[in-house]
């Protein structure tokens, strides 16, 4: 094609009665097409489906890591419980003194400890 | 699961691909892949980059499916989508440009024709991707619609989402633009 009838099909193309579909065509068996590389389509199923896997893998982080929370948290409760019933069995009650260790301590012992007299 | 979507429709197609299968979705690729690439390398020039906006459109088109009612062809579909992130990507390297020159975004632009052996067709590309540049984006959308998609000014009309009349009136004014520019080249 020379570039006269090139310049007259671009022209012509914009004709409100041009047959566009038939100027296209032609324009495009004479070099005037467009395409991407070989690679295109797989790199834009990667995009797609990689991300997928992406999220799903968050996804199984997310969920593990809730799990391991409860494990922590019902081992945390256990040791609580385990705890509160040896303070109860060693100071007989569930005071504030026994929670503190000093249950079986007189006040006495307390002021003498803390003057040093 | 199929191994090959080849002879598929385009209703089985959108089925298969909702339902996560890639091949499925690579078929609708390597079907539009060309039309894409037209409106993009049409608007923005035939340059490497612009394959980063056509898988773009793609993996958008890929999260859209779901809403995809089926009231038009899934080709008109494709390019909505296509112009709408190419005028975007015009408008946001406009605003990119703007802060550092006062030229105009097509002084960013640049052709890569280099890739055809043959001279007659790496001319006319050259001739085509030069004429639309010289071209107000406004203008070059209905040009690339018309000329390079072949799309009667009433699927312009619809793909643009403009009145028939608007779409008359800018290849009209296109036209002279491109005497002009024709002229010079």
């Amino acid at each position: 094609m020379t570039r006269p009838e090139i310049k007259q099909l671009i022209i012509s193309s914009l004709d409100s009665g041009a047959d566009a579909g038939a100027i296209a065509r032609q324009l495009e068996d004479g070099g005037v097409s467009y395409d991407y590389s070989d690679k295109f389509t797989g790199r834009v199923l990667d995009k797609i489906f990689e991300a997928g896997l992406i999220i799903n893998r968050e996804q199984e982080f997310v969920r593990r890591l809730s799990s391991v929370f409860y494990r922590v948290a019902l081992t945390g409760v256990a040791a609580i419980v385990l705890l509160m019933i040896s303070i109860f069995l060693m100071e007989g009650s569930f005071s504030i003194n026994s929670f503190l260790g000093i249950g079986d301590t007189i006040d006495e012992s307390i002021v003498c400890l803390l003057t040093g007299n | 699961m199929k191994e090959s979507y080849s002879r598929a429709d385009e209703t089985e197609l959108i089925r298969a691909s909702l339902d996560g299968e890639s091949l499925a979705f690579g078929e609708i690729v390597n079907r539009y892949r060309k039309m894409v690439a037209r409106t993009i390398r049409g608007m923005l020039g035939d340059t490497v980059f612009t394959e980063d906006l056509g898988q773009e459109v793609f993996v958008k088109l890929y999260h859209s499916l779901s809403e995809f009612r089926g009231d038009s062809k899934l080709a008109t579909y494709i390019q909505k989508i296509a112009v709408n992130l190419t005028l975007n990507e015009i408008k946001r390297r406009k605003r990119f440009l703007s802060m550092f020159t006062q030229k105009g975004s097509d002084e960013m632009y640049e052709m890569e024709v280099a890739d055809e052996n043959n001279e007659e067709k790496r001319e006319a590309k050259e001739i085509v991707g030069k004429a639309l540049m010289g071209l107000d984006p406004k203008f070059r959308i209905v040009v690339t619609m018309r000329m390079l998609q072949g799309y009667s000014t009433k699927e312009t009309a619809e793909i643009l989402e403009l009145p028939l009349g608007t779409v008359l009136s800018r290849l009209s004014r296109a036209q002279e633009q491109l005497k002009d520019i024709l002229q010079k080249l």
